[in-house]
């Protein structure tokens, strides 16, 4: 997969392009409009991650350029706007989706993993896990192909998340806020994500061991495959 | 009381007085008058008398007699005339009794003593007393009249014109104070008058209001431009922290200061997106056209607040019927407000305490939403101060950052809601909500 981060602030955009290389996608970094443009023209891309608040050019303006030059790209939005009109916006000139900064980059992730899905959907959205199958599409979790383990929607919503960001520690605080979002509370020693956590367990352990689930101590959990 | 109240008052009751001074007055006024005319009247007989005497000589009253008397036909008035000693007394008016045919009546009488042909004589020209006041019963009731006439008249044209004069301050009350909403955007002409004070009382509220209003702008556009200027930053950090989150082989002590400089930071963007809403609330950037009863909106809150019901063991009493359709709101600002009311109901509530929603609404009167917690309540001289930013109630574990409530106030007022807040330290908060808008009960057609 490759990405083109067109992104003003260097130190923002070299964050990203580290985190998304982790995860396997190829970054080329552009810090103006003008530079975005010419990678543009230069390459092929299946993501343009997009700061609207750029230099020399609005960045509204360059997604529409981006449209034309690079129609099979998907872009988001990235801006610290986070206005109503100017995510309705983006969203009407062909943008995917749209991230409000400050953005969790595990968020960005997940954001661009559901891009992927939604334009291939026929892709294989299962992950398999231990002796259970995970169908993202689907939101089902099965057992040996059979045995249908029911989750809440809050619950399988976590345990999507860990298992997008596999072998890595998740903190508490990241997935109550990709799961409440803005509304996600204050205090974050609460330990709702605990209760939930402790019930994706018992669920999954009635039927297979759950050992991959792990606590991070201090800090949240993890998957590890 | 009004000024008009006032001024009224005023002018009936200093009329009042005036009367009521006359009317004690009036019968002493009216007999002194009648009796300065009737000794007038007494002068003049005199001056008649004694100018007939001058032409005609004194026998044309005493004809040879000694002396001279004469009355009118009721003894209403007399005249006599007799020889008098060496001495002469000057003249005199008293009120005398006389017998005149063998009747005693009382007499205003002038006494003169004059010298004719050598010899001094003594004239006395009388009058009857109740002759005298014999029109002054009608004359009081004339001049009574009259005068509560004349009143009643000014009082009618004092009121009329103060009305007429006092009628630019109404209005500027009226535009200026009571129909003003903070922050003052819309601006209403100025106020006809030609009163210079009530101009001037105008021209300085118009200014002063304008200059709120500018304060007001410059306040909401620095917490706008510095909030967002605060999120490439922030959000800078956070792709660093969470970046070094990942690295392989990170030691535990070094994996919890990060997850606690994620926290910080988390509390940094928490705040500056609040600041950010509020200042959008103020920019009026959120349109109030959603229509929908408070109980969809109660009920969506609490599932999302459900897992911390839950952890606290809460129990949560919704007495709402869902019948009152409120229209004119923003559905995402009242769930907010909502929200920030409940989610501090669930703070600072005890261990298995509880939260009752319930209404109170009777038609064409406001609707009344009251939420009432069991928690720690608020001390009565921090109750007025909840509502300021970055204000704090007594530290707390899990304590806010004290924008909750702001948010809540911000809301209200931008959708013209009032709040009351009664609490009482240790026993419960609560706050209700008075929505003035327009109401219509499900089933009718919507208001707006």
């Amino acid at each position: 997969m490759k990405v083109l981060i067109v992104e003003d602030e260097r130190s923002m955009a070299s964050e990203m392009e580290a985190f998304l290389k982790k995860a396997f996608y190829l970054c080329d970094l552009a810090y103006t409009a003008k530079q975005g443009l010419e990678k543009m023209e230069e390459n092929e891309y299946n993501f343009i991650l997009l700061d609207l608040g750029l230099p020399d050019k609005d960045g509204l303006l360059l997604l529409q350029e981006a449209r034309k030059n690079c129609p099979d790209a998907s872009c988001i939005i990235l801006s610290a706007r986070g206005q109503l009109e100017d995510r309705i916006r983006g969203l009407d000139l062909g943008a995917d989706d749209y991230l409000p900064k400050p953005f969790s980059l595990l968020e960005l992730q997940s954001r661009m993993q559901a891009v992927i899905r939604r334009k291939f959907g026929l892709q294989d959205s299962t992950i398999l896990i231990g002796d259970f199958k995970v169908d993202l599409n689907k939101r089902l979790v099965t057992y040996n192909d059979d045995a249908e383990i029911e989750l809440s929607k809050k619950e399988f919503d976590l345990l999507s998340y860990l298992l997008l960001h596999k072998n890595r520690p998740v903190t508490r605080m990241q997935l109550s806020e990709h799961i409440w979002g803005g509304f996600s509370d204050d205090d974050y020693d609460s330990n709702y994500i605990d209760v939930h956590i402790k019930n994706i367990r018992k669920k999954l352990s009635t039927w297979s061991s759950v050992e991959w689930l792990q606590t991070v101590r201090s800090v949240g959990y993890k998957v590890k495959i | 009381m009004k000024l008009f109240t006032k001024l009224t008052l005023f002018i009936t009751l200093s009329k009042l007085a005036i009367v009521i001074l006359f009317v004690w007055l009036l019968p002493f006024l009216v007999n002194r008058i009648a009796y300065q005319y009737n000794d007038y009247y007494l002068k003049e007989q005199k001056r008649k008398v004694l100018n007939v005497i001058g032409r005609s000589g004194i026998d044309a009253y005493l004809q040879g007699e000694p002396s001279y008397g004469s009355y009118t036909m009721l003894k209403e008035e007399y005249i006599s005339l007799e020889p008098a000693g060496k001495t002469a007394p000057p003249d005199t008016i008293a009120t005398l009794r006389r017998v005149v045919e063998g009747d005693t009546l009382t007499y205003r009488v002038l006494s003169h003593t004059f010298n004719y042909n050598n010899r001094n004589y003594f004239l006395e020209v009388g009058k009857t007393t109740a002759s005298i006041g014999q029109y002054n019963q009608p004359l009081q009731r004339m001049a009574l009249y009259v005068l509560i006439g004349l009143i009643v008249s000014t009082i009618v044209i004092d009121l009329v014109y103060t009305r007429l004069l006092l009628r630019p301050l109404a209005t500027i009350i009226r535009n200026r104070l009571v129909n003003a909403r903070f922050p003052f955007r819309e601006t209403t002409p100025a106020i006809q008058t030609s009163t210079t004070d009530f101009r001037y009382l105008d021209d300085s509220l118009t200014e002063l209001m304008g200059k709120i209003r500018e304060a007001f702008e410059k306040e909401r556009e620095f917490t706008s431009n510095a909030s967002h200027e605060l999120m490439t930053p922030i959000s800078i950090l956070q792709s660093k922290m969470e970046n070094l989150m990942m690295e392989e082989e990170l030691p535990e002590v070094l994996q919890k200061k990060i997850m606690d400089m994620m926290k910080t930071l988390n509390r940094l963007k928490k705040i500056v997106h609040s600041l950010l809403l509020i200042s959008r609330i103020e920019n009026d950037q959120f349109p109030r056209s959603d229509s929908f009863s408070i109980r969809e909106v109660v009920q969506e809150v609490r599932d999302e607040l459900e897992h911390r019901l839950q952890e606290q063991q809460l129990t949560f009493h919704i007495q709402l019927s869902g019948q009152v359709v409120l229209a004119g709101l923003n559905h995402d600002l009242i769930f907010q407000l909502v929200y920030n009311l409940l989610n501090n109901a669930i703070r600072y509530n005890k261990p298995e305490g509880q939260i009752i929603i319930r209404e109170n609404y009777t038609p064409r009167k406001p609707y009344r939403l009251i939420i009432r917690d069991t928690g720690i309540g608020i001390p009565e001289h921090e109750i007025g101060t909840i509502f300021q930013r970055f204000k704090k109630v007594e530290k707390k574990e899990n304590e806010g950052y004290g924008l909750g409530l702001s948010i809540v106030h911000t809301i209200a007022r931008y959708h013209d809601i009032g709040i009351e807040v009664s609490s009482q330290p240790g026993t419960g908060t609560e706050f209700t909500l008075i929505f003035p808008l327009p109401i219509s009960t499900s089933g009718y057609k919507r208001v707006i």
